[in-house]
C-alpha cells in the first residue's frame, strides 16, 4: 500500500509504541467520576429526547411539532447508538460495575444484535483493522476501495449500492453481523451452529425493533397511527444517514491505508498501534459534533484505545498528534465535508478499473518530513538517503 | 411460529426488550433518588458517632425493602470515584424499628468502611439489597445464651439482644464484648440500657489493648471464659468478631452449639500463594486471552489488567460475579477446595486460577 507517512525502522516503531502506551496509561489513570457523570448525562439525554420526541409525534396535529418530534427521536436514536451504545459495548464503562453501562448487558435501539456486533466489530474489525479479507467492515464486502481489491464489472454500481446502504445502514450492519460470525467460525465448529442459527439471532432483533417502531407505538396513537409510522421511518432514516456518514469517514478517506494478511503476520503491539493510525481518519468539529458522532470523530484515538471512555479522546488527540509529528507519521484529519467528500471520491474512483481509478485518485503526496526535529540520534541514523530517493520517484 | 404475532420472540421477551423497568426506574429516580422498582435504596436520615472510628447510619428504605431478622446483614452499595462497590454490613437495629440502622467501623485499608465514615452525609442515598444470613436466633429460644463479640462484631449481636428483649426472653444471657479500649465500645449506651432493663442479661466489657480501672483486660482465653461463664454445658453460643478471635473461640467451645459470623475484608481470605509463571485465561465472550499469575482471585487479576467483570461483595456472598467456567481448574479461596476440570459456575471473586482457564466472560 502506498503510504504518505515516513517509513520507520524497528526501533523507531517500538519507541513510537512506547510513547503511545505511556500516553494511554497516563489518561487511563485519570478515569473516574467525571467519566461516570458524563455517561449518565448521555443516558439521561437519550431517555428525555426519546420521551419528548415520541410524545410530540403522538400528539402533533400540525407539522411543526411533528418535525420537532421526529428530529428529537432521531437525536435520541443517534445518541443511543453512538455515544451510549457504541462506547458502552466497547466496555469503556465496564469499570463502573453498573449493569446499565456494562458491555455484557447492554442492548441498543438498532436492528443489529449487540452480541453479534461485538464479535465482528470489537473483535474482528478492531483487531484486523483495514486488513483485506479479515476486516469485514472494509467496504462491507461489496465496496471496492483500493487497487488491492480486484475490479469486477459489478463494482460500477457501487456508488448506487452505497447510497442504498446509507439509507438502510442499520440493516447493513445487522445483516453483516450474522454472516461474519458464520464465516469466522472455524469449519469444524460450524456443525454445532448453522447459518440459520446466526440468522435467527438477527431476526429476533429485527422482530422486536419492527414491532416497537411500527406496530406498538403507532397502535398507541390510535387514529394518528400513519403519522407515528412516518415519524419513526424518518427518524430511523436520519439516524442511518448520519451513522453511515460518520462511520465511512473513519476508515475510507483518501489517505486511509489498507493492509494484507502477510503484512500483519507476527505484528507487535507497537506495529498494531501504527496500523490503527494509518488505517483510521478523524473529523474536526465542535464538542457537540464529537458527542453526536459518539467520538468516532476521533477514530484514530478510538482505534488505539477502544476501551478508553470516549470523551477522553479529546484530551488524547493533540498529544497523539504531537507524537505522530515527531515520528513523521501522517495524522489523517479534516473537516466533515472534506473527509466525507474524499470517501465518495474513493467510492466513485474505485468503481472503475485501475487505470481510471488511479487517474482520479492521483499520485499521493509522499511522506511528510517530521515537523519536529528528533532528539534521539538513532532516528537521524535511520533516515537512509536511498529511501528518500525511492519515495521521490 | 410460537405465539401469534410473535414468530421469533415470546411476548415476554418482547416486553423485556422494551425495558419497562428501566424506564420506570429512570423516571422515578428523576422524581426522587430513593424511588425505584428494581433496587432497594435507602436514604441516610441520621448519622450518629459511636466512637472515634465508627458511625451509625439510620436509613429509610424504599417500598422494596422486605424486612429482616435480627442478626442478618445487607449488601450496601456506594459509588466511589464513579465505581459501584458493594460490602455487607449487619443491621444493628431491631426489625420492629421504624428505620434501619447499620454501624460501620473503619477498617484499616477498607474502601467502603472508610468512605462511609468520611464522605457519607445526611440525605445521601445508599443502595442496599435484601437482608440475608444465618446468624439469627433459632425458633425455640435456648435457656442459656453466650454472646462473644469482638470490635464491630457487636452489631448483629446488638440486634439480637434487642430481639430477645422484644420476645420477653426468660433465660439467661451473657455478653462478653472484647474491644481495644473503653473508647472503642460501639453502641455502649444502648447495650447498657438493655442490661439495665432486663434481668436476664449480663454484660462484660473486656479491654484487649488499653487497660482501665474497673474493666477486665485481656484476650479471649479459657480463664476468661471460666471466670464469666463457668457452666458452659448447655449454652448456645453466638460469635462475631475478627478472625483470630473466632478461631480461638471455636477451639475453646468445641462440642457446643456455636453460630459464628465472620466478615472478611476483600482479599483477606487469601493464603499467601506464590507461583512461578502464568496461566492463560481465555474469555470466550470478549475473545481475549490474558495471562494471570494465579496468586490471587481471578477477579483481582482481571481488574489489574483493565478488565472489569461485574462484581459485588468480593467475598463470595452476593454471587454477582458468578460466571461459567468452560474448562480448567480453580481453587475456592473460601475453603481451599480445588474444583473439577469441566464446566461449572464459579464465583471469580473467591476463585484462584490453577490451570489454563476458559471463562464465559
Amino acid at each position: 500500500m502506498r503510504t504518505i507517512s515516513k517509513k520507520l525502522n524497528k526501533e523507531e516503531i517500538e519507541a513510537f509504541g512506547k510513547e503511545v502506551d505511556s500516553l494511554r496509561e497516563e489518561v487511563m489513570s485519570k478515569v473516574g467520576k467525571e467519566d461516570a457523570d458524563h455517561i449518565r448525562f448521555i443516558y439521561k439525554t437519550y431517555r428525555y429526547t426519546e420521551v419528548l420526541g415520541r410524545g410530540l409525534i403522538h400528539f402533533s396535529f400540525e407539522p411543526i411539532s411533528f418535525v420537532a418530534g421526529t428530529l428529537l427521536l432521531s437525536i435520541s436514536k443517534i445518541i443511543n447508538n453512538m455515544e451510549l451504545g457504541h462506547n458502552v459495548l466497547h466496555g469503556q464503562y465496564d469499570w463502573m460495575n453498573d449493569p446499565k453501562f456494562n458491555s455484557r448487558t447492554f442492548e441498543w435501539d438498532i436492528v443489529c444484535n449487540a452480541h453479534q456486533w461485538k464479535f465482528y466489530h470489537n473483535y474482528m474489525h478492531h483487531t484486523y483493522t483495514n486488513v483485506l479479507n479479515k476486516d469485514h467492515d472494509y467496504g462491507y464486502n461489496f465496496t471496492r476501495l483500493t487497487e488491492a481489491q480486484k475490479w469486477k464489472p459489478v463494482h460500477l454500481t457501487q456508488p448506487f449500492t452505497n447510497m442504498f446502504l446509507a439509507m438502510n445502514f442499520q440493516w447493513g450492519i445487522g445483516a453483516h453481523g450474522y454472516r461474519v460470525e458464520y464465516l469466522e467460525t472455524p469449519k469444524k465448529l460450524r456443525k454445532k451452529k448453522t447459518l440459520k442459527d446466526y440468522k435467527a439471532v438477527f431476526f429476533k432483533k429485527i422482530e422486536v425493533q419492527m414491532l416497537k417502531d411500527y406496530i406498538l407505538f403507532p397502535a398507541l396513537a390510535g387514529l394518528n397511527f400513519p403519522k407515528v409510522i412516518l415519524g419513526n421511518l424518518l427518524a430511523n432514516l436520519i439516524r442511518n444517514l448520519w451513522t453511515y456518514a460518520v462511520i465511512f469517514c473513519g476508515h475510507f478517506t483518501e489517505n486511509a491505508e489498507s493492509f494484507t494478511t502477510e503484512e500483519i503476520a507476527g505484528e507487535t503491539k507497537a506495529q498494531w498501534y501504527l496500523r490503527q493510525l494509518k488505517g483510521s481518519s478523524n473529523l474536526d468539529g465542535s464538542n457537540l459534533f464529537y458527542t453526536m458522532t459518539g467520538h468516532l470523530s476521533h477514530q484514530i484515538e478510538h482505534h488505539m484505545f477502544p476501551d478508553m471512555p470516549a470523551k477522553r479522546y479529546r484530551e488524547v488527540a493533540p498529544r497523539l498528534k504531537e507524537i505522530c509529528a515527531k515520528y513523521g507519521q501522517h495524522y489523517n484529519t479534516g473537516s466533515f465535508v472534506k473527509q466525507f467528500g474524499s470517501v465518495w471520491k474513493r467510492i466513485i474512483a474505485y468503481s472503475f478499473p485501475d487505470h481510471i481509478a488511479n487517474k482520479v485518485m492521483g499520485k499521493r503526496k509522499k511522506y511528510l518530513e517530521p515537523s519536529i526535529v528528533l532528539s534521539q540520534p538513532s532516528f537521524q541514523v535511520s533516515l537512509p538517503t536511498e529511501e528518500k530517493s525511492v519515495s521521490l520517484t | 411460529m410460537k405465539t401469534f404475532p410473535f414468530i421469533y420472540n415470546q411476548p415476554k421477551e418482547f416486553l423485556n426488550f422494551l425495558q419497562p423497568k428501566e424506564w420506570a426506574d429512570f423516571f422515578l429516580g428523576e422524581l426522587n433518588p430513593r424511588f425505584s422498582v428494581t433496587t432497594t435504596k435507602a436514604k441516610v436520615i441520621d448519622i450518629r458517632e459511636e466512637t472515634a472510628d465508627a458511625k451509625t447510619f439510620v436509613l429509610k428504605p424504599n417500598w422494596l425493602w422486605k424486612g429482616f431478622l435480627s442478626g442478618q446483614h445487607v449488601p450496601v452499595t456506594v459509588e466511589i470515584a464513579g465505581r459501584r462497590v458493594t460490602r455487607f454490613y449487619s443491621l444493628s437495629s431491631h426489625p420492629n424499628d421504624k428505620y434501619l440502622q447499620i454501624t460501620v467501623k473503619r477498617q484499616k485499608g477498607g474502601l467502603v468502611s472508610n468512605f462511609l465514615n468520611q464522605n457519607t452525609k445526611k440525605g445521601d442515598i445508599l443502595e442496599i439489597g435484601e437482608a440475608s444470613g444465618e446468624f439469627v436466633l433459632s425458633k425455640e429460644l435456648p435457656k442459656e445464651l453466650l454472646f462473644l463479640a469482638g470490635g464491630s462484631g457487636i452489631t448483629p449481636i446488638h440486634s439480637i439482644l434487642r430481639d430477645l428483649q422484644a420476645l420477653n426472653y426468660s433465660g439467661k444471657a451473657t455478653l462478653l464484648y472484647f474491644v481495644r479500649s473503653v473508647d472503642d465500645i460501639i453502641l455502649k449506651s444502648s447495650i447498657d440500657l438493655i442490661e439495665k432493663n432486663n434481668q436476664w442479661l449480663t454484660v462484660h466489657y473486656i479491654l484487649s489493648d488499653v487497660p482501665k480501672e474497673g474493666y477486665t483486660s485481656g484476650f479471649l482465653t479459657k480463664e476468661i471464659l471460666d471466670q464469666y461463664v463457668p457452666n458452659l454445658k448447655s449454652t448456645s453460643v453466638y460469635v462475631c468478631g475478627p478472625s483470630p478471635m473466632q478461631t480461638k473461640a471455636l477451639s475453646l467451645l468445641e462440642g457446643l452449639p456455636v453460630k459464628s459470623e465472620l466478615f472478611l475484608l476483600p482479599g483477606q481470605n487469601l493464603t499467601n500463594v506464590k507461583k512461578e509463571g502464568t496461566v492463560d485465561v481465555y474469555l470466550s465472550l470478549s475473545h481475549k486471552t490474558i495471562q494471570v499469575k494465579g496468586e490471587r482471585s481471578i477477579l483481582d487479576e482481571l481488574e489489574e489488567q483493565g478488565i472489569y467483570p461485574q462484581s459485588g461483595c468480593r467475598m463470595g456472598i452476593c454471587h454477582t460475579c458468578v460466571c461459567k467456567k468452560q474448562a480448567g481448574a480453580v481453587t475456592d479461596l473460601s475453603n481451599g477446595e480445588k474444583s473439577q476440570l469441566g464446566e461449572e459456575n464459579i464465583q471469580i471473586c473467591v476463585s484462584r486460577a490453577e490451570s489454563n482457564l476458559e471463562l464465559e466472560l
